[in-house]
């Protein structure tokens, strides 16, 4: 059933634009509604792909019947569809949290968040380097509308500066674009990896330049060091259903680095392989040292969270740095739980400022919560999960990052930085934990209580470490497969590049 | 030929750069369009330069490489929206931090106050 | 299999005091207590299984990724800790009952230690060192728990906070040195790495993994410098600290040394590490336990300095030493448990812990009185007490060291300074508390406990006796058993009976025991030399160096990310100044071999026009009208230049595309200041202007080597395609709707996403409207004037025809659905303009969002047709037809995605450009305005 992979994408499309028009746009409940029928639905597709892509082969769909390197085609093996499956599981979580009392204003919301939800499968599916440009903007464009919702001083300017780093950012993208096909002629990346194999040495360096720009565009998503400066103000603006949605975009950009940069410029690029590393490596370990900072630094909730995010971001890159099967599964494993549990966390935030008064997410003193005990305890979950404390999966894709570090440099610098961060995530999320639900200057105001399916997208988010740690067997076992399929560049050219896909043996 | 038009592109890339770094929204927006028509004849010129090729098939024996036109039609259109979208975003922050500062704050030092708000 | 129950079961037990929270707090003991009992039992029933050295094991895998596997081992250490952990536990359990006031939750704490019980098992009976990291840390977790039960006082959040730091810090750092432990000898499996003592302590890394190893075990086990954080924990219900403090929390350090001594012991890095901090342990622990005047600060301390014995005896690294060093960790337990419980007595039926206050308390609770002092005597070291025998062998073992060589002699002297100051402290908790007058105006008169209460301490009081009056035959055995696992099989020869003659170690208890009396009765000099010194109190330093870090976080992120755009900006063009450059030295030549175009003079005056243009932009930009004029000039130039080499598309919408932005820049112009004040320093000036010379230059001569190289790119392809596949003769524009139509999709989505967001934020502005320009004058009056509309009017039909006519051709020739709407939007604004809104209103009927739902739609379903037929997404579709009259016309299916691109344009361009116009006039879009 090849059509299921351009259905990943035509589902979210179709159901933005229908609920723009009669008879969905009519009540914001109508458009939730279907939103979240829409949702199940790409759980669903994901979840087929998924077990389809584990079989081993690679999917390819060849858009409009023309056959890579000369239509664009999307790619569905077991990274993409990953990726896939873990973005649909997050929309959906999201999309429940818009079911609370805070539903955004404007009847445009739900759909831009479909287009948003297109933007990100797109990245991930597609195949063509100019497309996945075309679907960076379409999810940055959504993002900046979903972002400027609500309004407000702090969500304008953070808005302001998200955008225009971006554009500049889609400006360096197209000039790496333009520099890769001057150079190797096509925009394909299984062609394009088979390209550089047989690059003229002299060219080296306009391809060595280009491949290191698309590094920049790839890290400003990613918020690497020192792009990371746009996101705490960003997500801490953005209200909390977008937020959790937003934890997938900086991980659309991790992707985009390892696609790229394992396939492209891989083992077998010759004097190009590998020239990401010497720049991931000490970014990346930067990028950690940094969002320490900011996590001490924090002074509201969703700000420690943001920063959380960075230094996640800095160990998944110093990570992937390492260019190793080993490391990327590692990564990988370590990639869904970072997501999952930065989205409940920027939920549970919210819940929790909800029930604060107006004290809001700040972390001093403040009247008690309205369900005290219950958020204490799914805050309290959160913080061993997000922190990498046992038993939950943290701990799990700590530990396999850490031993994915194999020579004396490599381990004394990336153990002192992954650990020394998982301390500070420790201090931090203590004090604020004991100042948030114990250190109370009276019995709250009204009794506000958590709407149900609000709570709900929260639980589902917070249960996800501990199953990914429970079947951390499997989980490990399935991301040693993807790994390993990613590295092998030569499989990959090889059935994307192959003359006929399925589709065209039904002429 | 060749030299000229790269020097070109050059240029422009680095007036759009240099708008680009300017505190106020304006001149950022300006910069931005000058460094996408800097990207716009960068990538066009990655199909190499050809002065009297035929623009579409049978008007001529030889033709210049059609895809980078593509791709910079498309690059234009995305151009288009992002910077109607700047441009109101602009408005959006003039109006709700009172002045057009890209940080929303305007510096302890202006060297002249022409600023009218 | 039963092996996995151990642990399973107290697990388990943290459900049941939850779900028999309603039957009364009795009711909810016993309940409680029912599973770690049969754990016990269980526990027990596996003794015969492991006589001699013998271990059993249950395994289940789970990560084998990271050889990390569910994997449980007995043996005689982990055998006597369980007894220790599942017995005192259940003691606590019983004692807690009384000790709980009705207004604490039962449940609660027995939920809690039922937690940290399964994590202390997990610890003992693990068989694969990744696992015991786990249990460590669940130890950690848990006893933040119980630590912070009493969360809303503030020293009890503290020292919890302190304790999960201090146990945490450590216990990342033993991860550390278990990975490295991994990564030498190729598993984590324990037998694997007892077995590989040898490798270990000769490999490069053996340093660093002891070190980090021992981090573990010293923070756990309170050792100095990092004992601060016990005494502090005791803010904890007394039967946490009787349970934490006694046998387990601070216990699992020194059973880590234990469990890896075979492993990495007997080395003289282990020694002069291990038996000096013990050594300095023992001290400060014992010397400071005389000053506390808190009766569980007493206890805490000598805890301290009961820990630091243990860690000494495993430091002098003889196999005496090790039986008495395990022996010992039995005897401390039980007498320490029993004291803190006395202690809890004390503290429940007097309302206060202050030994200034509780004076003569035997008239009282003499029945308390009398195990307490027991206990108290065996912490002393008193003949007939097991502390007493545990001790004899201390001192009977630090005679037999010589590493320090001829200063050897100082260890066992510093040894009984120590025992002195430990007789002292004991002297005084007996005297103070039970004699020495009467009490101090307590909350309440004091009393004998409830009988249940009593049993716990009785129990363990007795065990005291028992085990110091019978040892061989009431632990011999255990001791055995646990010794040799220690070991690793071969016992040393050991007695333990109490009296071995009139010898040494004799000598150094006596000394002790009348050194103690001496100390304590003249203990006024030392408390008045004490004094000299100011308090410490670990707590708030700790406070106070946590604030700090924090305040130094908030210093260095602000001077590094101070908000201002400019800067981050400035960094992100760095990088790509860096790594571009850093490729381009590699280039060896930057012009290629590829034919070059001659210069004409046409092409030097537009490149002319064009820079002239853009620096003109830049010179004059805080004059903003100019600068857009000037920005137009560029935009037109570049039009030029497309349409000069050859690419008529991109002149036209490049064309079309300025005229619009130019619009709108016009239109914005309107609501932002027309100036641009001079603000910029000119370090900043300087630096931009580098920065962009710099860039433009990386960009130019990659641009220049790229056109002067040849390649051979894939589009030869659409050439040869594009008429048989494609159905067009203009290359471009089949590519655009067939070859690569999805990106052509992917362009409309995120022009009609960008006038949705764009009408979001127009609804929300609050407006600043300017009544004049810059200089002041005011707008013209006359808002639409006539020869405008009538102009413009005439216009309109022509437009639309040219752009229907730039649409049908377009698959052909230059042009497409693109530049068509943009002409018809073009035209449609100049009506706007001319006519004014409400007129436009009346006339133009189109919801815009609505348009441009439909016109993606509309491409889109086009694109999806294909499936019908069982073909991929946007399969084209086309076909030639002869009409009578007509003559020969071409069908294809890229004209309705083509007009579906045409509708989103319109769309898109008019919601943008009149709502924008709109907001000049009354009429605006609200924000809870549906489209």
């Amino acid at each position: 059933m090849q059509h299921l992979i351009i259905l990943s994408l035509i589902l979210p499309l179709l159901g933005g634009l229908l609920m723009l028009l009669p008879p969905i746009n009519v009540s914001r409940v109508r458009q939730r509604n279907f939103a979240l029928a829409l949702s199940a639905a790409a759980i669903l597709i994901s979840a087929l792909l998924l077990q389809q892509a584990q079989q081993g082969v690679i999917g390819v769909y060849a858009l409009g019947d023309w056959a890579a390197p000369f239509g664009i085609v999307l790619v569905a093996d077991r990274l993409s569809t990953l990726m896939l499956m873990l973005t649909s599981v997050l929309a959906f979580c999201s999309l429940l949290y818009t079911f609370g009392p805070r539903n955004e204003d404007g009847s445009f919301f739900q759909p831009l968040l479909q287009f948003q939800i297109l933007g990100i499968n797109g990245a991930f599916m597609t195949g063509d380097l100019f497309n996945l440009f075309v679907f960076f903007e379409i999810l940055l464009i959504a993002s900046y509308g979903l972002l400027m919702f609500g309004g407000g001083k702090t969500r304008t300017r953070a808005g302001l500066h998200y955008v225009i780093l971006n554009l500049a950012g889609s400006a360096i993208f197209l000039f790496a674009l333009g520099i890769l096909y001057g150079t190797l002629g096509t925009l394909n990346i299984a062609d394009l990896a088979q390209k550089v194999q047989h690059l003229d040495p002299g060219e080296a360096p306009l391809v060595r330049a280009g491949g290191l720009m698309l590094l920049i565009v790839f890290g400003l998503k990613a918020a690497m060091l020192p792009l990371q400066f746009w996101l705490p103000a960003a997500y801490a603006a953005s209200t909390p259903a977008v937020a959790a949605l937003f934890a997938i975009m900086t991980k659309v950009g991790i992707y985009a680095i390892l696609r790229v940069f394992t396939v492209i410029f891989g083992d077998a690029a010759g004097p190009l392989s590998h020239i990401a590393g010497a720049w991931l490596w000490p970014l990346g370990l930067m990028t950690i040292l940094i969002g320490a900072i900011g996590v001490l630094a924090s002074q509201d909730l969703r700000r420690l969270i943001a920063n959380l995010i960075i230094v996640s971001v800095g160990t998944l890159l110093a990570v992937i740095a390492l260019e190793r099967e080993n490391a990327t599964a590692a990564a990988l494993y370590y990639l869904l739980h970072s997501t999952l549990i930065s989205a409940g966390l920027f939920l549970l935030a919210d819940l929790i400022a909800r029930q604060r008064g107006k004290v809001g997410d700040r972390l001093v003193p403040g009247r008690g919560l309205g369900q005290n005990r219950l958020l204490g305890a799914l805050f309290f979950i959160g913080a061993i999960a997000v922190i990498g404390m046992p038993p939950l999966a943290g701990f799990v894709g700590k530990a396999l990052m850490l031993s994915a570090a194999s020579s004396v440099a490599e381990m004394s610098w990336l153990w002192p930085l992954v650990l020394g961060s998982s301390l500070v995530a420790l201090i931090t999320l203590s004090r604020a934990g004991s100042t948030l639900f114990w250190n109370l200057s009276g019995k709250p105001a009204e009794i506000v209580r958590a709407n149900p399916v609000q709570l709900l997208a929260v639980v589902i988010l917070l249960a996800m470490p501990l199953l990914l740690s429970v079947f951390a067997g499997p989980v490990t076992g399935m991301m040693a497969a993807t790994a390993q399929q990613l590295h092998d560049v030569q499989g990959q050219i090889g059935s994307v590049l192959q003359p006929v896909t399925q589709m065209v043996e039904v002429k | 030929m060749e030299a000229l038009y790269a020097f070109c592109v050059g240029v422009l890339t680095a007036s759009g750069v240099f708008l680009l770094l300017r505190g106020r929204t304006f001149p950022v927006v300006v910069g931005l369009t000058l460094l996408s028509y800097g990207v716009n004849l960068f990538l066009f010129a990655t199909g190499r330069l050809n002065v009297s090729d035929a623009a579409v098939l049978g008007a001529g024996s030889n033709h210049s490489d059609p895809l980078p036109q593509a791709l910079v039609l498309t690059a234009i259109v995305i151009g288009f929206a992002m910077t109607a979208f700047v441009v109101i975003l602009a408005m959006r922050a003039r109006g709700d931090l009172g002045n057009d500062h890209v940080d929303g704050r305007v510096p302890e030092i202006v060297l002249d106050s022409e600023e009218r708000n | 299999m039963t092996l996995m129950w151990i642990p399973l079961l107290p697990l388990l037990g943290a459900l049941v005091p939850i779900l028999a929270a309603g039957l009364g707090r009795t009711a909810c003991a016993w309940a409680t207590a029912v599973l770690p009992a049969l754990a016990l039992a269980l526990t027990l029933s596996l003794i015969p299984q492991i006589e001699g050295s013998s271990s059993i094991q249950a395994q289940i895998d789970w990560i084998p990724a990271l050889d990390l596997s569910i994997s449980f081992r007995l043996d005689g250490l982990a055998l006597l800790f369980s007894i220790l952990i599942l017995g005192i536990g259940l003691l606590v359990i019983l004692y807690a009952r009384y000790y709980l006031s009705a207004q604490d939750s039962l449940p609660r704490l027995y939920a809690y230690l039922m937690l940290f019980m399964t994590a202390m098992l997990g610890i003992v009976l693990s068989g694969n060192l990744l696992q015991l990291w786990m249990f460590w840390e669940l130890t950690s977790i848990s006893s933040f728990l119980l630590i912070s039960y009493w969360g809303y006082k503030s020293e009890a959040r503290r020292g919890a906070r302190m304790a999960v730091t201090v146990t945490g810090a450590g216990g990342l750092a033993l991860l550390g040195g278990i990975l490295l432990l991994g990564k030498i000898t190729g598993s984590y499996e324990l037998d694997v790495i007892l077995a590989s003592g040898d490798l270990i302590r000769s490999h490069a890394w053996y340093p660093v993994t002891l070190v980090l190893v021992l981090l573990g075990a010293f923070t756990k086990s309170a050792q100095f410098p990092f004992h601060f954080w016990l005494p502090h924990a005791m803010a904890a219900p007394t039967p946490v600290s009787a349970y934490l403090h006694s046998a387990t929390m601070v216990k699992a350090g020194l059973f880590l040394m234990a469990r890896l001594y075979p492993a990495l012991a007997s080395t003289d890095l282990w020694f002069v590490l291990v038996s000096l901090t013990g050594l300095a342990t023992l001290l400060v622990g014992a010397y400071f336990a005389l000053f506390k005047h808190d009766l569980k600060g007493l206890l805490a301390y000598s805890t301290v300095s009961h820990l630091g014995l243990i860690t000494l005896l495993f430091g002098l690294g003889t196999k005496l030493a090790a039986v008495a060093a395990v022996f010992h960790i039995i005897n401390h337990a039980t007498f320490k448990a029993s004291l803190f419980m006395a202690a809890g007595i004390i503290d429940h039926e007097c309302g206060s812990r202050d030994m200034r206050r509780i004076n003569g308390l035997w008239k009282y609770m003499p029945y308390t009185a009398v195990l307490a002092m027991v206990a108290a005597l065996a912490m002393a070291g008193v003949p007939l007490l097991n502390g007493f025998l545990s001790k004899e062998m201390f001192f009977a073992e630090t005679l037999q060291q010589d590493f320090l060589g001829s200063l050897s002699w100082i260890i066992p002297v510093l040894a009984t300074l120590a025992g002195i100051f430990s007789v002292a402290y004991s002297v005084r908790f007996i005297h103070d508390v039970f004699f020495n007058g009467e009490p101090i105006n307590l909350p309440k008169t004091p009393h004998e406990p409830p009988r249940y209460m009593k049993v716990p301490v009785e129990i363990l009081v007795g065990l005291c006796l028992l085990v110091g009056i019978f040892p061989s035959l009431v632990v011999g055995p255990l001791l055995a058993l646990a010794s040799s696992a220690v070991l690793g099989g071969e016992l040393p020869e050991y007695s333990l009976a109490i009296w071995h003659g009139f010898n040494t170690p004799l000598i150094m208890s006596l000394v002790a025991m009348t050194g103690g009396l001496l100390v304590y009765f003249n203990r006024r000099h030392i408390y008045a030399f004490q004094k000299q010194f100011p308090e410490f109190n670990a707590n708030e330093a700790f406070e106070r160096v946590v604030r700090r870090l924090l305040a130094a976080a908030s210093w260095v992120l602000e001077r590094l990310d101070n908000g201002s755009l400019q800067r981050y900006l400035v960094l992100m063009l760095l990088l790509w100044v860096l790594v571009v450059g850093q490729s381009m030295l590699h280039l060896v030549q930057l012009a290629g071999d590829r034919a070059q175009l001659p210069l004409d003079g046409v092409s030097m005056a537009m490149a002319l026009l064009l820079c002239a243009g853009a620096l003109a932009t830049v010179i004059y930009n805080r004059n903003r009208v100019v600068a857009l004029l000037m920005l137009s000039v560029v935009g037109l130039m570049v039009s030029l230049v497309f349409a000069r080499f050859s690419a008529p598309d991109l002149a036209l919408t490049q064309l079309v595309v300025e005229v619009v932005t130019l619009i709108l820049l016009m239109l914005a112009l309107f609501f932002l200041p027309q100036r641009t004040p001079r603000e910029s320093r000119p370090s900043h000036i300087l630096r931009d202007l580098s920065l962009s010379i710099v860039i433009g230059g990386l960009m130019g001569s990659i641009s220049y080597a790229m056109m002067t190289r040849s390649f051979n790119p894939i589009s030869d392809f659409f050439l040869q395609n594009s008429k048989t596949g494609g159905g067009g003769d203009n290359v471009v524009n089949v590519i655009l709707v067939d070859f690569r139509g999805f990106d052509t999709l992917g362009e409309i989505t995120v022009l009609g996403i960008a006038a949705l967001g764009i009408y979001n934020l127009l609804a929300g502005l609050r407006l600043f409207m300017p009544s004049g320009d810059a200089d002041g004058r005011s707008w013209a009056h006359d808002r639409h004037p006539l020869v405008l509309a009538t102009i413009s009017q005439s216009v309109l039909p022509l437009a639309l025809l040219v752009s229907v006519f730039i649409f049908l051709r377009g698959h052909n020739m230059p042009g497409g659905g693109f530049i068509a709407g943009l002409v018809t939007a073009v035209a449609l604004i100049l009506q706007y303009v001319a006519q004014g809104v409400d007129w436009m209103k009346a006339r133009v009927r189109v919801v815009y969002p609505r348009l441009i739902a439909c016109g993606v739609l509309l491409s889109t379903l086009t694109g999806a047709a294909s499936l019908l037929f069982g073909r991929p997404f946007l399969t084209s579709w086309f076909d030639h037809f002869h009409l009578p009259l007509v003559g020969d016309f071409e069908l294809a299916s890229a004209m309705t995605f083509d007009l579906g691109v045409y509708m989103t344009v319109v769309g898109s361009t008019l919601l943008i450009l009149a709502n924008l116009g709109q907001m000049t006039t009354s009429e605006r879009p609200v924000t809870k305005e549906q489209d």
